[in-house]
């Protein structure tokens, strides 16, 4: 079923015009999944080149953030959205912010890839790796959810973030503890507490990205609302 | 709950299926009309709050112009229309038998799609009501036309030209004539019909501004085809389709939430 009616527009050049910028949010959205991807594996297996790699990526996701938004300013001033339209230019244009800033954490993330790690070291890595792959689950399905303008999908994100933040919590402790006991390590876990700090604002902004999926689908700013009362609110149920 | 001064300033929103009998300026109620046998209005019910702007919008030929002069009881003028259900003003139904159609009138003015002033000076235009009601002193009239004429933002245009022809001004001057000739008699209501639909954009925008202003001193009711328009001047709006009242809502919140898909396909541009 075409969800968001977008092929009905009297108009056949806006039908194409916000067909293409969605595409491009998709893409967008696309690259940020697969430098986060990248990202953890270089971690995971020290991959020193594909860091490098990942940096200069970056760049594609800040180019994609500009031209997506020149797009939307086109429509506005050329085709005076409104209702479904003009709330869906607005989610765009949130949502890109949030990947472009996701884009920045990721590089962020791919730094501690450069990094050489002691055994010792070792089962932060792992930890940061189970926190990395939480977050890029909620990565994956926000942008389906996007894809598809599916406001139940959008919940079940926007619930998953508690979980990703007590996993963050609870590594954050585990670092707090290792630095106490030996204070020479403390520069290079001072990076795996970046990354994780990257890792857990990544969570953080797919929890954006899912308000403004409910923004466009129902014309409701959820923004600060808890996520218990969030389903209650919105669809009534438990 | 911390609160925020509001950005716009944008007037508050009315609960208009509850609004009070002091804030209503014209209750609608279950108003059908046919002409002939054919029927061009389903049972419009609707309250009009007062000192606001209202606009109808919707597709050619779904019943707004003819809602909109059913406010003043133009319809009566057309053969075979029959009109059922009320129009309440200061709670009096319009439709009542002992209504004087012309006393009605004085209380809700009117304007048209095309300027029609009279081949008569501007002074005499916006008199023509006064005269009509038999006054004739030449220093009330002067007030009438000066305080008219500064009301429709047209005094400083022609002050000095009060006896030329109206005819020698231009589509959007004879407009904002035709309005200082509406309010000259100080009706209630104002009802304005496409008032800027044969008007350059930028004679468009004095007029759009002045309607916001207009609203400090009467009710206005406006049908517009171009419903950036109606966003832009009205406080409420109601969309109308196929002779049937759709969805009537705060205008802030019709043009970005509309609840009904028929709204939302129009005012979007879809098919319907």
């Amino acid at each position: 079923m075409d969800k968001l009616n977008m092929s009905r527009h009297i108009s056949g050049k806006f039908n194409d015009e916000l067909e293409a910028v969605r595409n491009q949010v998709l893409t967008m959205g696309g690259l940020v999944e697969q430098q986060l991807r990248d990202s953890l594996r270089a971690i995971e297996t020290s991959d020193h080149e594909l860091a490098e790699q990942i940096l200069q990526r970056d760049e594609k996701i800040n180019a994609l953030e500009m031209q997506i938004d020149e797009a939307c300013v086109q429509i506005i001033a050329k085709r005076q959205p409104a209702a479904s339209d003009l709330r869906l230019i607005i989610a765009i244009f949130k949502t890109i912010s949030d990947l472009e800033r996701m884009g920045d954490e990721v590089e962020r993330i791919g730094r501690v890839a450069l990094e050489s790690f002691n055994n010792d070291q070792q089962h932060f890595l792992v930890s940061l790796e189970n926190l990395g792959q939480q977050v890029l689950v909620m990565l994956q399905r926000v942008l389906d959810a996007f894809a598809r303008m599916d406001m139940n999908a959008a919940i079940d994100v926007h619930q998953m973030d508690a979980q990703a933040d007590r996993q963050y919590e609870a590594l954050t402790r585990q670092l707090m503890t290792y630095m106490m006991e030996d204070p020479r390590g403390i520069p290079k876990v001072m990076n795996v507490l970046w990354s994780a700090r990257s890792l857990e604002r990544i969570g953080d902004r797919c929890q954006n990205i899912a308000e403004y999926i409910i923004f466009f689908v129902k014309g409701k700013d959820v923004r600060h609302v808890s996520s218990d009362t969030l389903r209650q609110t919105l669809t009534g149920q438990q | 709950m911390i609160s925020v001064t509001p950005i716009s300033s944008h007037t508050e929103n009315l609960d208009l299926a509850n609004l009070s009998a002091d804030k209503t300026a014209l209750a609608i109620r279950d108003l059908s009309l046919h002409y002939g046998e054919a029927q061009a209005l389903y049972d419009i019910s609707m309250k009009i709050p007062k000192h606001r702007v209202t606009a109808f919008i919707g597709p050619s030929g779904c019943g707004k112009s003819t809602l909109l002069r059913c406010i003043n009881r133009m319809n009566d003028l057309v053969d075979n229309c029959r009109v059922a259900g009320e129009i309440l003003l200061s709670d009096k139904n319009i439709y009542d038998k002992d209504v004087d159609v012309a006393a009605l009138r004085r209380r809700v003015g009117m304007v048209f799609q095309r300027p029609n002033p009279f081949p008569k000076s501007i002074y005499e235009n916006v008199v023509y009501g006064m005269r009509l009601q038999g006054v004739n002193d030449r220093r009330t009239l002067d007030e009438v036309v000066e305080r008219s004429l500064k009301g429709a933002a047209l005094w400083d245009e022609v002050k000095d030209r009060l006896n030329e022809s109206a005819f020698g001004l231009s589509g959007g001057q004879q407009q904002r004539l035709v309005i200082a000739r509406a309010i000259a008699i100080e009706p209630e209501v104002l009802l304005l019909d496409e008032p800027t639909s044969a008007l350059d954009p930028i004679s468009t925008l004095t007029i759009e501004e002045l309607i916001t202003e207009l609203k400090e001193q009467f009710t206005v009711v406006i049908v517009t085809h171009n419903m950036q328009q109606a966003a832009r001047v009205s406080d409420q709006t109601a969309f109308m389709y196929m002779g049937k009242l759709i969805e009537y809502a705060d205008t802030n919140t019709l043009f970005t939430t509309p609840t009904q898909k028929q709204t939302e396909d129009y005012i979007t541009g879809r098919y319907g």
